[in-house]
């Protein structure tokens, strides 16, 4: 098997196994931890069932079934892996009776929406800032723009959200408040509401990218920096190579670590995108986790983390593949730390 | 005596203005609660009130003062900080220094267990965790932080570990016949010091802004009050809507400086204790 | 002034390099590490020439300031030098990569195990490197390297890997192949076989020495600490102490006769099987490398120097001719 095949076998199976452990955690989270409310509310049905059986709801019923008490603990994880392999992710409470996947599948659009352009546009501009300010360190543009960097990688993306939607639709009301589309609109392919989609995803979008931007352009400063100083850079010089070429090395070769870096982050920037959709009541996974998780809706809760962790996989292995495309010693198998 | 390491650090000015600024903000919400003597968690007030010179930052729907409620929040979250620090780097340095000193099947098992911790969003398991909790105090909710951030930092020091275990004073060590726990301590170690307290600080940032996060899903504290809990009720009763931005204006810029000025001390820091870039 | 007059005979010696007052210094916080300090140096065509001394010395930096490689914190404070009758040190780095660099004078940097670099294959880099400086096709370019690499008995099977695919020995010799791409009349070799295995360093070396009989290169200047690589391909040693010149001449001279207590400390340090050596017996340099900031007055080599006589803490000793084409600095040999 060549390296590149070798490469991406493996970080497929950790990736797989990464995702049956996490299944496994969702799974145990609710039904050991000691003191935990579903415990007490399955009880409390129980007893339910037992003095007033009419009394007991469809949707408890549903609870019931799903998390069968009663029965051992592996048969219950059986069942439920069973189910989830054939898709059934079960019913939701506080959306009763909408399943879970529907559900999920409702919603995650939108948060992809948000997340997979801002992700891409972050880490573009926010190298192409990075790089600049290596490349002109020490000088003005850098000694203005690092503070900047500094500040904004550490600035929650909810909170610039909360900034900006209160400079820009508050005080100057040029852009909506909160939602997707407006409330009067129905979903369609329309050019107008597509327009109104665009009006209300720039200041969603906005806060996430300025929140990124920070982190990639002080990470892609530190490593050009590092690699304006390799050998290489200086024996190319020392042949005459012109600067504008050599640069083009090392741009080439600080973007490797930025890519890796890229596989890293997904989590974080998907857990800040997840937190600002709060503050723009933006119709996605993000409001659909936080209202499975006030009301405790266990359905939920588990269905929702479980598709999303497997779309953060899926991400992460996209990723995986691309550096594995475009760094050569990937490709040629050198093993390094 | 001053060790002579902490005289030069000071004479660094990024190191002085990032720790100044720090513990400027600290000193403030530790002093400030005493010598503004308001009970956050009280009614003191009507309720809503804007800023002025009985309540300077206002009060939120409860009529509680929300000076007070700042203040307060600051301490909390430097100590949720520094716990979910603490616990990080105490699990990081274990792991990483087991893995970097015993290659091998230890190595392997503990870096598969640390990729699988590193590639899941801290974020999410928190908040799973968190959720299944009826009652979180600070501590409790450090330690869900602290389970969660350490990856880096072990897989930091083990690269560290396992280049220092070629170095020549390991030999020596190795001749003499110590035992490896004594090796550990007395040689390794002290070598890595200056990156630990490096990543501690880092640390501490992260977990700052991590328990701001759970706060804004309503999986903070559940008694009491902190930076991201401030922000949670202002988000939840539309505090930028109604455009009372003293509620939600104050709580952000103390994150982001308490945030921002850590990141900063641990940038002076790496420039001091790493070996420099060429070109100066 | 004096000139290092090397070469040959009086009559055909032509001059490829001529530097003189050169004054290479580091500015640092607290003032100049006056790594080269006043210096004069010229190299005839045909020549190889060892530049040897302690770490420190100024090696180094003398071989980038006379590459014109000056970098901040290195800053060319006085001197001119000139190559092939054109003066580089009035070039501006635009001027002088576009003129001099790969072109007439090359330079194989110490560590060349990075010097490649490491996400282009060894062939696209040596494209971008011809296509630069000359205006040819690709397949000529193929064709030229691949004649190159079999000229200097490499594998031409190398130029399609990635450096890291190559054994470090392989990734030494191919630097140099790559240097020398352009023929530059000098190239200058920092440390060829410092972190090289025995079997590789003779294989660096044969190759240096057919980089002359083949005509690709025409003088050589190299620094190395290993006396064994002198005695083997230079034809004349100068040898540094703190910034400047103590002692130069034929190799044969220099490693059977050293006449500066300096160059002779040198010798006898090195644990090699030279029976020069063997006769002497060994000894070390007693006391330590001289400050380069505040380097000590008169010779600067007085306080660790044995021989050292009341005017040498005070006079400094010129570089002056001692016999034939030996130059010596020093008050015992005036």
């Amino acid at each position: 098997m060549n390296p590149f095949a070798r490469f991406i076998a493996r970080r497929l199976g950790f990736l797989i196994a990464t995702f049956i452990i996490f299944v496994l955690v969702v799974f145990a989270l609710p039904r050991t931890i000691p003191g935990n409310p579903l415990a007490a509310l399955l009880y409390q049905i129980i007893q339910q069932a037992q003095t007033n059986p009419d009394l007991v709801t469809a949707v408890q019923k549903r609870l019931m079934e799903e998390f069968g008490i009663g029965r051992p603990l592996h048969i219950q994880f059986f069942e439920f892996a069973s189910r989830l392999l054939q898709g059934d992710l079960g019913t939701s409470i506080s959306f009763y009776p909408r399943k879970v996947a529907d559900l999920v599948f409702a919603f995650l659009p939108w948060s992809l929406g948000l997340l997979i352009p801002a992700t891409i546009v972050s880490w573009i501009v926010g190298n192409f800032l990075g790089a600049l300010a290596a490349y002109r360190r020490k000088t003005t543009v850098d000694n203005a723009l690092l503070p900047v960097f500094l500040t904004l990688s550490q600035t929650p993306y909810y909170w610039l959200a909360m900034i900006l939607l209160y400079i820009f639709a508050v005080m100057f009301k040029i852009f909506p408040l909160s939602g997707a589309y407006s409330t009067l609109k129905i979903p369609a392919l329309t050019i107008s509401f597509i327009l109104d989609m665009l009006y209300h995803y720039v200041l969603p979008f906005l806060s996430i990218v300025s929140g990124a931007i920070g982190g990639w352009a002080i990470g892609m400063r530190s490593m050009v920096i590092y690699e304006l100083g390799a050998d290489y850079v200086s024996f190319a010089d020392s042949l005459g190579l012109p600067d504008s070429k050599v640069l083009r090395y090392v741009f080439r070769n600080s973007m490797l670590p930025q890519v890796t870096g890229l596989a890293l982050n997904l989590g974080l920037i998907l857990g800040g995108a997840l937190i600002t959709e709060l503050v723009f009541s933006y119709p996605g996974t993000g409001f659909l986790i936080f209202r499975a998780l006030s009301t405790l809706d266990y359905p939920l809760i588990q269905g929702t983390f479980i598709l999303l962790i497997s779309t953060l996989l899926l991400a992460n292995f996209i990723v995986d593949l691309i550096y594995a495309y475009i760094d050569p010693r990937i490709r040629t198998g050198y093993v390094g730390e | 005596m001053v060790p002579p390491i902490i005289k030069d650090l000071f004479k660094i000015k990024k190191f002085d203005i990032s720790l100044a600024l720090f513990v400027g903000i600290m000193l403030t919400g530790v002093f400030g609660s005493i010598l503004y003597n308001v009970n956050p968690l009280a009614a003191v007030g009507p309720p809503e009130q804007p800023p002025s010179d009985r309540f300077p930052l206002g009060t939120n729907s409860w009529g509680r003062d929300n000076l007070a409620l700042l203040l307060s929040g600051i301490e909390s979250s430097i100590y949720i900080g520094l716990t979910a620090a603490l616990i990080s780097i105490a699990i990081g340095v274990t792991i990483g220094v087991i893995s970097g000193f015993k290659s091998g099947l230890t190595d392997s098992s503990l870096m598969l267990v640390t990729d699988v911790v590193l590639v899941l969003p801290s974020i999410l398991i928190m908040m799973l965790i968190a959720a299944y909790l009826k009652e979180r105090n600070p501590f409790f909710v450090s330690i869900i932080i602290g389970l969660t951030s350490w990856p880096w930092v072990a897989r930091a020091v083990r690269s560290q570990m396992m280049s220092l275990k070629t170095r020549e004073f390991m030999y020596m060590s190795r001749m003499a016949g110590l035992r490896d726990m004594r090796i550990i301590v007395e040689d390794l170690l002290p070598n890595m010091m200056s990156y630990v307290f490096m990543a501690f600080v880092l640390l501490m940032s992260g977990a700052m802004i991590a328990e701001a996060g759970l706060s804004m899903i309503g999986l903070g504290v559940t008694k009491g009050t902190s930076l991201g809990i401030i922000l949670y009720w202002a988000q939840i009763l539309e505090a930028v809507r109604r455009g009372l931005w003293w509620w939600f204006i104050p709580p952000g810029v103390c994150l982001v400086a308490l945030a921002t000025s850590l990141l900063l001390l641990s940038t002076a820091l790496d420039e001091y204790f790493s070996p420099r870039l060429k070109g100066g | 002034m004096n000139t290092l007059a090397l070469g040959l005979k009086e009559v055909e010696r032509v001059t490829l390099l001529k530097a003189e007052g050169v004054k290479a210094y580091y500015s640092i916080r607290q003032g100049y590490v006056k790594a080269v300090d006043g210096l004069d140096l010229v190299i005839d065509k045909g020549i190889t020439l060892g530049v040897a001394g302690e770490s420190g010395c100024g090696k180094s930096t003398l071989m980038n300031a006379l590459m014109m490689n000056v970098k901040l914190p290195l800053h060319l404070i006085e001197g001119t030098i000139a190559l092939d009758g054109e003066v580089i040190s009035k070039m501006d780095r635009s001027m002088l990569k576009k003129k001099i660099w790969g072109v007439q004078a090359s330079m194989v940097p110490q560590s060349a195990l990075n010097a490649l670099m490491p996400t282009k294959r060894i062939m696209d880099f040596v494209r971008d490197v011809i296509k630069h400086h000359l205006n040819v096709t690709d397949s000529e370019i193929v064709s030229m390297a691949k004649k190159r690499f079999e000229e200097l008995n490499l594998r031409v099977e190398a130029l399609d890997l990635y450096p890291h695919e190559l054994s470090g020995g392989m990734k030494q010799r191919a630097v140099i192949a790559v240097s020398t791409l352009l023929n530059p009349k000098l190239l200058i070799v920092d440390e060829p076989t410092s972190a090289l295995d025995v079997s590789t360093q003779k294989q660096v070396l044969k190759m240096l020495m057919e980089l002359k009989t083949t005509g690709i290169t025409e003088s050589i200047i190299f620094v190395t600490h290993d006396i064994a690589v002198l005695r083997q391909i230079a034809d004349y040693i100068v040898i540094m102490y703190a910034g400047k010149i103590v002692e130069s001449g034929s190799t044969e001279d220099i490693l059977h006769d050293p006449k500066h207590p300096y160059t002779y400390c040198l010798i006898n340090a090195v644990v090699t099987p030279e029976p020069e050596v063997r006769k002497r017996g060994l000894t070390s340099i007693p006391g330590e490398p001289p400050d380069l900031i505040n380097p000590p007055g008169g010779c600067r080599f007085h306080p660790r120097c044995v021989k050292a006589m009341d005017e040498c803490g005070s006079v400094e000793p010129v570089l002056a001719k001692f016999r034939g084409n030996r130059l010596v600095a020093c008050h015992l040999f005036k």
